[in-house]
């Protein structure tokens, strides 16, 4: 990439702004890679594959819920922003196919909710 | 290793680093990380290629918790002492650990195949309490988790996978 | 955006009544005939602790504590308009504000678009384009920001002392040597955001004048120099590194050296001694690092935290952040809170929040059935704080006045398992390990105290050892040569103060009130409890415990190595541990 000006800044910044896909973002900090994310985010994006799901898989840092971990935050457009806290295999699944195909938030694997 | 070929092999670790002020640390740290240790005559070597006493080397490693002088066994046990995981238990898996594989923190076991140590906080204190086997960082241990773990890196656990 | 109601029992001791409750709820909804518009979730943490069933409505943010089954018509009402059931309204209390940690867990640190997107750089191109190096340091003098480091020197001020020694290199080092056991504050910033401290000593950068700049990271942290050194590539290749700086007359570059785990390079002056490739001594100041620092230049060193925080100050400027905090102590603070804490992890609250609430608000109190004893800050340079001050708002000096520190961050919980004794050992111990040996005072007397605790733990103690470690401790704060052997007698002494009745319980009647200090355990077994199971005859690994299952079991006190195995494998609690 060649060498950014202060306008490359705010034009980079607007264009990814505007992204408004729905995305899935996996901890991917000492913590949550100790605690299985790696396993986490492979089931997720086969997962997606499978049931063909228009969806963003990212990878993140530490939100700082570490007895959590392995934690997945998931936006779906016109559903509540959550963490999915300890999230194993069949965890992952049950996001993939109920949350994110289905548009139905997973019992009892919510660890917090984003309010704003 | 014939000398010429140790040389050159410390001489490629060293030369990146070469002409750049305090480097004998970050140096130090390659060569760990080719050999798992120290050994004496890569210091050796080392002193005529940054043109360091070999004293000045020696103080260095043997301040620094990090760098060991004798080859470590083929996995690396640690057992985080971190304030978080001492609370909640690290004393009793090192216990654990010292009694199963018997050795103490800071030794091989006779096979080669575990070396046990105690760690100052790994950072996942969330996960408390923490062992690291390698690379692999155990989180919530509990005392009768140890011998399932450790059965996983044993030489017939081994020997299975590589059949 | 479709309504969500989120259910969770938020009572600590007792049965779980979520799913019970959300039966109830679900009755109500299908009565209504809104159990297909209505999501209905239940939670398996909430974030609010001790206040019953809670309920809370999205997208009306509308939260609802200690609700009673008769209280689900009214909601399910109030749901349907949209205004508030208002028996159960509850205002959320304790809730974090996220500064430093802003981008963590929100952006893929490997990623520069994603930093950029979320300003990053911006504050860095507003600096280089519309600030002076004054005028940036201007700016840092109002935003109040201090040193997140332990010390909690004013950053402004210390830029300015670095900016103003003359010299022809001067040097900003970020200090990522995070000693404190139990705490990782920078080490989820590294990892989870390594630009904005990159952007942050950037800007340091050019307000001091330095051109070149070094992270200190610690070896055992791989996956945050990994990161670094990551996001220091992605710099150069978009010239937010290198000469010119996007654009500018500014030129900057960095390099990461690492630690090799020794606690004492956490100090500054040791700090330097360790870039610079030797053992990692302490010097005495003056001359400080701003005059006289890393081979022989003015330097700044400032934690990674600290960095963190310099991007937002100068995109949203000093006065913002000016607001945010106390009187003395601006900004937020990180804390990682661990130990026997029900919701362990980093929190990050303004300045001048209590402990309560971040103790037991935010991270939830106790592990069940426990309750919390105190708190412990600032590792081995800092003390404990007795649940009974927990209203004590954290900032640098009303921590201190407690006879703690701020420290990085650290913020153990301890519950009443834990023997004040036992932990003042492991902190004493912690440094003792970790003294350089370069003073007499640090190197004998901790060396000395930590017999004394160690004779006091095992039950050998006289009263007059007391004396002896509060004298010890003086001499090492009055006379050691670094930080660390001036603030390594402080678990003592705090524990002391406020913990007497503990030693003296260890001292005069050779016990110990919190069962931890294995000499001066005793354990019995009940007849009148005990089942005749035979479990306690297994466990024991010395054979100390003889009998049968018609007779019952005795332990040998002679042969018992006080292990406490038989005590944990009693089903009906018949071993008696005192």
């Amino acid at each position: 990439m060649a060498k950014l000006t202060k306008n490359d800044l705010h034009s980079l910044k607007a264009k990814y702004a505007a992204s408004e896909k729905n995305w899935i973002k996996v901890g991917f900090s000492t913590c949550g890679i100790a605690a299985g994310a790696q396993k986490v985010y492979d089931v997720l994006c086969d997962e997606a594959r499978k049931n063909n799901a228009e969806i963003e898989i990212k990878k993140c840092g530490c939100v700082g819920m570490c007895s959590a971990e392995p934690l997945v935050e998931v936006n779906v457009k016109g559903l509540p922003r959550v963490f999915y806290g300890k999230v194993d295999r069949e965890t992952a699944i049950e996001i993939m196919e109920k949350h994110v195909c289905g548009n139905l938030l997973v019992n009892d694997r919510i660890y917090d909710v984003k309010v704003n | 290793m014939e000398k010429a070929a140790l040389e050159q092999e410390v001489r490629q670790i060293a030369d990146s680093w070469k002409g750049k002020d305090g480097n004998l640390i970050m140096v130090l740290h390659q060569i760990q990380n080719r050999y798992g240790y120290v050994p004496r005559n890569v210091s050796l070597v080392l002193s005529e290629i940054l043109n360091v006493p070999l004293a000045r080397i020696y103080e260095v490693i043997t301040f620094y918790h990090f760098f060991r002088l004798t080859p470590p066994g083929k996995h690396t046990v640690s057992v985080c002492m971190g304030t978080a995981c001492y609370l909640k238990g690290g004393p009793e898996l090192l216990g654990e650990l010292e009694h199963l594989l018997c050795v103490k923190p800071g030794e091989s076991t006779k096979d080669g195949q575990f070396y046990l140590e105690v760690v100052r906080c790994l950072g996942c204190c969330g996960l408390a309490p923490v062992v690291k086997i390698g690379d692999k960082v155990y989180g919530g241990v509990k005392k009768k988790d140890i011998s399932g773990i450790i059965a996983h890196y044993s030489k017939e656990a081994e020997a299975k996978a590589a059949a | 955006m479709a309504k969500t109601v989120f259910i969770k029992d938020t009572a600590i001791t007792g049965k779980d009544r979520t799913r019970d409750f959300y039966g109830l709820f679900l009755g109500v909804l299908r009565e209504k005939g809104l159990d297909t518009t209505i999501q209905l979730v239940r939670l398996a943490d909430m974030g609010i602790y001790s206040a019953g069933i809670a309920v809370r409505v999205l997208p009306d943010n509308h939260l609802y504590t200690q609700v009673g089954e008769s209280d689900i018509a009214g909601i399910v009402e109030s749901i349907k308009t949209g205004q508030p059931y208002q028996p159960r309204l509850t205002k959320q209390a304790s809730t974090q504000m996220r500064i430093v940690l802003r981008n963590c867990g929100v952006i893929d640190p490997e990623k520069i678009e994603d930093y950029i997107a979320h300003d990053g750089y911006h504050a860095l191109a507003r600096c280089l384009t519309e600030l002076t190096p004054e005028q940036v340091i201007q700016e840092m003098k109002t935003s109040g920001l201090r040193g997140r480091g332990g010390a909690g020197f004013p950053t402004g001020m210390k830029w300015e002392f670095t900016r103003k020694s003359a010299g022809d290199q001067r040097y900003i080092i970020c200090n990522g040597d995070e000693g404190d056991p139990g705490a990782y504050m920078d080490r989820s910033v590294l990892e989870g955001d390594p630009h904005s401290v990159i952007e942050g000593m950037a800007i340091g950068g050019y307000a001091i004048g330095a051109s070149k700049g070094f992270f200190y990271i610690r070896a055992e942290y791989p996956l945050a120099i990994e990161r670094i050194e990551k996001a220091i590539k992605q710099c150069h290749d978009n010239g937010l590194l290198g000469s010119n700086i996007l654009g500018s007359q500014f030129s900057f570059d960095v390099e990461i050296r690492l630690g090799a785990g020794a606690f004492v390079c956490g100090e500054e002056t040791a700090l330097l001694a360790s870039i610079e490739g030797k053992r990692g001594y302490p010097s005495p100041r003056p001359p400080f690092p701003s005059v006289k620092g890393l081979w022989g230049k003015p330097t700044c060193i400032n934690n990674v935290e600290t960095l963190a925080n310099i991007p937002v100050i100068l995109f949203k400027g000093g006065e913002w952040f000016s607001k945010i905090g106390t009187e003395t102590s601006k900004g937020t603070k990180v804390f990682a809170v661990t130990g026997k804490v029900k919701r362990s992890g980093l929190v990050e609250v303004p300045m001048g929040t209590t402990i309560e609430d971040i103790v037991y608000g935010i991270s939830g109190g106790a592990m069940s059935g426990k309750s919390v004893k105190a708190i412990q800050t600032g590792g081995p340079s800092g003390g404990v704080i007795p649940k009974d001050y927990f209203q004590t708002r954290v900032d640098y000096e009303s921590l201190q006045k407690m006879g703690s520190i701020m420290g990085s961050g650290g913020m153990i919980v301890m519950d009443e398992d834990d023997c004040m004794i036992d932990i003042a050992k492991f902190y004493l111990g912690f440094c003792v390990d970790e003294s350089c040996g370069k003073c007499a005072p640090c190197r004998i007397g901790g060396t000395q105290m930590l017999r004394l605790l160690e004779k006091i733990s095992e039950g050998r103690g006289v009263p007059k050892d007391l004396e002896q470690l509060a004298m010890i401790s003086r001499a090492m704060q009055k006379a050691s040569l670094c930080g660390l052997g001036q603030t390594a007698p402080n678990p003592v002494l705090s524990t002391l103060n406020y913990y007497r009745a503990e030693y003296d319980a260890h001292v005069n009647d050779k016990k110990c009130p919190a069962c931890k200090c294995s000499k001066l355990l005793s354990f019995l077994i009940r007849q009148d409890k005990c089942v005749k199971c035979g479990m306690c005859f297994k466990a024991c690994p010395v054979g100390a415990i003889s009998g049968n299952r018609e007779k019952g079991y005795v332990i040998d006190q002679e042969k018992c190595i006080r292990c406490g195995q038989c005590f944990e494998v009693c089903k009906p609690a018949a071993v008696l541990r005192q």
